[in-house]
C-alpha cells in the first residue's frame, strides 16, 4: 500500500483555515465556558437555596446529554422553537458552551469544596464577611487545585469541536472531510488530521498532567 | 409552530430498538476495555522498556485524538489496511475500545500507584512473589479507588457512542436523525432523542455521585 | 496583687446563661451556664465530645445555639450575621488545626484581618503584623508560608493572627492537640505571657498542668454539662465532685 499525500498538500491553505477555525472555536468556547460555568459553579456553593436545585438540574442534565445530541438539538431544532436562524458556527458555540460550562460549574464546586470548612471558619472568625472570607481565602485557594482541571477543559473543548463537524461548522475535520470525498485519498487525510490533532493536543495534557502533579499538594492546609 | 408528537409514538418501535443497540455498544466497548486497561496498566508499570514504552504510546495517542476522528479513520482505514470489510458496528466498537481503552489504562494504572509503596514491600517481605503482592494486596484496594471513576468513563462511553452515527451504525442518535429526515417533524424527533438519552443518562450521572461519595477518596 | 484577686471583683465579659445546642437528636450542650471575668483565665476542661469546643464555636457564632443566652459585656449576642460580624471582631479565636491561610505568608496571615476587616493601610496592617510576629518570637519568619513552619510556628502565628484584631477575648480551641510534643511548650508559653498580660482568656484544653498553673477558673464538662468549676486548687486537689476525680485519675493526674 502506498500513500499519496499530495491531496493534502495541495488543500493547505483550506485545511489551514479549518484549523483556524477550530481554534477559534474552542478559545471562544473555554472562554464563555469559564464566565458561565464559574458563575454556575459559585452559585451553586453560595447562591440562594431556590437557585441550587435548578442549577443542579441544569449541570447534571448536561452530564447526562451527549455533546452531539446537544449540538445538533441547538442547531436544527432551536431555531423552530426561536424562529431564529442560526449559523452552524454560533450554534455549535452555544452547544459547546452549555456543555462545558456545566463541567466548568463541576470543576469551581469541586475546587471550592476541596477547602478545609476550617479556612472559612478561620476568616470568619477574624471577622471577614462571607464574601470577604470567599474572595479572600477561600477562592484563591480553590483556583490552584482547579488550575489542572482548567487546562482539561481546554484539551476537551479542542476536541468536542470536531463533533461540529456535524452540523457542518467549516473546522478542521469537516474540510478534512470534504478534501477526503475530493481526493479519494481518506487514508492519507484522517492520518494528517490524526497528526494534526495530536500535535495541538499533546502539549495541552501534557501540562494538564504536569500540572496535577506539581499542584496536587498545593494548599493542602 | 405546529408540532405533531404522534410520530414519536408512531416510531417507538424503531427507536427502542436503537436504544437497544446504543446500551449493547456501551456495555460491549466496556466488557472489551477494562481488560485492555488492565493490561495497558500493566505494561507501563513492568519492568521491560518496550511495554512500557508501547502503552504509554498507545494511551498518549487516543487520549489526544478527537473520538470522532477516531471514528472516521476506524472506518476508512481499517478495511483498507487490513483488507477485510468490516461492518459499521464492528468498525465502532474497534474505535471505541481503542479510545476507551487508553482512559481504562491510565485509571488503573493511577489505582495501582496510588497504593502506598508500604503495602507491596510489607507483602514482598512476606514473600510473596510481584504478581501475589499486585493480585493479593495491590490490586484489590486499587479496585476501590478505580471504581468511582470507572464509572464516569461509563457514562461518557454511554454518551459517546452516539458519535458512531456518523458512520451509520443504527444506535438511537441514527434512528432519531433517520426518522427526522423520513418524517421533517424535526423538532419532536430531536426533542425525543434528547429526552431518551436523558431519561437513560441522568440516572447514571447520579449513580456516580453515589459512587464517587461511597468510594471516593479525597485524599 | 495576684490575678485572682484582681479578676474576682472584675466585670463579667462572657456570661453563658442556660446555653442549649443539638445536633440532630445529639445534645451537645445541656444548659451550661458560667462567667468569664475581665483579665482572668478560664479553661475548660473534660473529656472530648464533652461540648468544650461546642460552647467555643457557639461564643463567636460559628454555630448558633437552641436555647438560653451568651452576652458579651452585658449585652446579649446578635444572631443577624452583620450583628455577629461585629462581635466576631471583639473576640479572637485559635484553632486546633491553626487553619493558617495556605496561600499567604505568615506576615500576611497575621496582617489580613486588620487589612480586610478593619480596612486599614497596608503599611499599617504589616507594621502591627511584625510587631506581633516579634511578640510571638517568630519576626524572622515573616515571610515563610505555613506549610514551611513547624506545627508550633504556625500556632503561634495563628496566635498572631487572632490578636491582630486587637480583641477583648481570646478564645483557645485545644489548641495544642494537633502538635508534637516538642513544640506544645512554646505554645503555651505563649498562652503564659498573654494570659500575665491580663488578656481575657477562654481555653480548652487536656494540658492539665497549664490549667494548675494558668487558669484562674477550672470547669469541668461531660456529656454537654457542667459538672463543677471552680479554682484550680479544688479542681485539681480537692474536687467536690467523684467524676471529676475520674476524669483526672484517667489522664493520669496525680495532683
Amino acid at each position: 500500500m502506498s500513500l499519496d499525500f499530495s491531496p493534502v498538500l495541495q488543500s493547505w491553505q483550506f485545511l489551514l483555515g479549518g484549523l483556524g477555525l477550530t481554534l477559534g472555536l474552542a478559545a471562544l468556547t473555554v472562554l464563555c465556558s469559564l464566565v458561565l460555568g464559574g458563575a454556575i459553579g459559585l452559585a451553586r456553593c453560595y447562591g440562594p437555596a431556590w437557585l441550587r436545585l435548578p442549577l443542579v438540574f441544569y449541570i447534571d442534565s448536561m452530564r447526562s446529554v451527549p455533546v452531539l445530541v446537544v449540538l445538533v438539538w441547538t442547531y436544527f431544532a432551536l431555531p423552530i422553537v426561536t424562529g431564529a436562524v442560526l449559523p452552524p458556527f454560533w450554534a455549535g458555540l452555544i452547544a459547546l458552551t452549555a456543555q462545558i460550562a456545566a463541567f466548568m460549574a463541576e470543576i469551581v464546586r469541586a475546587g471550592v469544596e476541596s477547602v478545609r470548612p476550617g479556612q472559612t471558619r478561620a476568616a470568619l472568625a477574624l471577622g471577614m464577611s462571607r464574601v470577604q472570607a470567599v474572595r479572600r481565602v477561600v477562592l484563591p485557594q480553590a483556583v490552584v487545585r482547579m488550575l489542572p482541571a482548567f487546562g482539561s477543559i481546554i484539551s476537551i473543548a479542542i476536541k468536542d469541536t470536531a463533533i461540529a463537524s456535524v452540523i457542518a461548522v467549516p473546522e478542521y475535520l469537516n474540510r478534512s472531510q470534504t478534501v477526503a470525498g475530493e481526493s479519494f485519498k481518506p487514508i492519507e487525510v484522517y492520518l494528517t488530521a490524526m497528526a494534526v490533532y495530536f500535535v495541538i493536543l499533546f502539549p495541552v495534557t501534557r501540562a494538564v498532567d504536569i500540572a496535577y502533579a506539581r499542584l496536587a499538594h498545593l494548599g493542602r492546609s | 409552530m405546529n408540532l405533531d408528537w404522534s410520530v414519536v409514538w408512531d416510531n417507538a418501535g424503531a427507536l427502542a430498538r436503537g436504544t437497544e443497540l446504543t446500551v449493547l455498544l456501551a456495555v460491549v466497548t466496556m466488557v472489551l476495555a477494562v481488560p485492555g486497561g488492565i493490561l495497558l496498566a500493566l505494561m507501563r508499570l513492568s519492568r521491560s522498556r518496550l511495554l512500557s514504552g508501547a502503552s504509554a504510546s498507545f494511551t498518549e495517542l487516543f487520549r489526544n485524538l478527537p473520538l470522532l476522528l477516531v471514528i472516521y479513520a476506524a472506518y476508512y482505514v481499517l478495511p483498507l489496511a487490513l483488507g477485510v470489510a468490516f461492518s459499521p458496528f464492528v468498525t465502532a466498537l474497534v474505535a471505541l475500545g481503542l479510545n476507551v481503552s487508553a482512559y481504562n489504562g491510565e485509571t488503573f494504572r493511577a489505582g495501582i500507584v496510588s497504593i502506598r509503596k508500604g503495602q507491596s514491600e510489607a507483602a514482598l517481605a512476606l514473600g510473596m512473589s510481584r504478581w501475589q503482592t499486585m493480585r493479593i494486596v495491590v490490586l484489590p484496594q486499587a479496585a476501590r479507588r478505580v471504581l468511582p471513576v470507572l464509572a464516569s468513563t461509563w457514562v461518557s462511553l454511554f454518551k459517546d457512542t452516539s458519535l458512531v452515527s456518523v458512520i451509520s451504525v443504527g444506535e438511537l442518535a441514527y434512528t432519531a436523525m433517520l426518522i427526522r429526515s423520513r418524517t421533517f417533524r424535526v423538532l419532536e424527533m430531536l426533542t425525543a432523542m434528547a429526552v431518551i438519552y436523558w431519561s437513560l443518562g441522568y440516572p447514571q450521572a447520579k449513580l456516580v455521585d453515589w459512587l464517587n461519595r461511597r468510594f471516593g477518596v479525597s485524599e | 496583687m495576684s490575678r485572682q484577686d484582681n479578676a474576682a471583683g472584675a466585670a463579667v465579659v462572657l456570661a453563658y446563661r442556660d446555653v442549649h445546642k443539638k445536633f440532630g437528636d445529639f445534645v451537645a450542650l445541656a444548659g451550661i451556664s458560667m462567667e468569664v471575668r475581665k483579665m482572668e483565665v478560664v479553661c475548660l476542661i473534660g473529656p472530648s465530645g464533652s461540648g468544650k469546643s461546642t460552647l467555643l464555636r457557639c461564643t463567636n457564632g460559628l454555630e448558633s445555639i437552641d436555647g438560653g443566652e451568651i452576652t458579651l459585656d452585658g449585652r446579649v449576642l446578635p444572631r443577624d450575621g452583620r450583628g455577629m460580624r461585629a462581635v466576631r471582631q471583639r473576640m479572637g479565636m485559635v484553632f486546633q488545626n491553626f487553619e493558617l491561610f495556605p496561600h499567604m505568608t505568615a506576615l500576611a496571615n497575621v496582617a489580613s484581618g486588620p487589612l480586610t476587616v478593619l480596612g486599614l493601610p497596608h503599611r499599617e496592617a504589616e507594621r502591627r503584623a511584625s510587631a506581633l510576629l516579634e511578640k510571638v518570637g517568630l519576626a524572622d519568619k515573616a515571610a515563610s508560608y505555613p506549610a514551611n513552619l513547624s506545627g508550633g510556628q504556625q500556632q503561634r502565628v495563628a496566635i498572631a493572627r487572632a490578636l491582630a484584631m486587637q480583641p477583648e477575648v481570646m478564645l483557645f480551641d485545644e489548641p495544642t492537640s494537633a502538635l508534637d510534643p516538642e513544640t506544645i511548650g512554646e505554645v503555651l508559653n505563649v498562652m503564659k505571657a498573654l494570659a500575665e498580660e491580663g488578656m481575657t482568656m477562654l481555653v480548652v484544653t487536656h494540658e492539665m498542668s497549664f490549667a494548675r498553673r494558668v487558669a484562674d477558673h477550672v470547669v469541668v464538662f461531660e456529656r454537654g454539662s457542667i459538672i463543677e468549676q471552680g479554682p484550680p486548687a479544688q479542681i485539681f486537689d480537692a474536687p467536690l465532685v467523684a467524676r471529676t476525680r475520674d476524669f483526672l485519675s484517667h489522664l493520669g493526674w496525680e495532683g
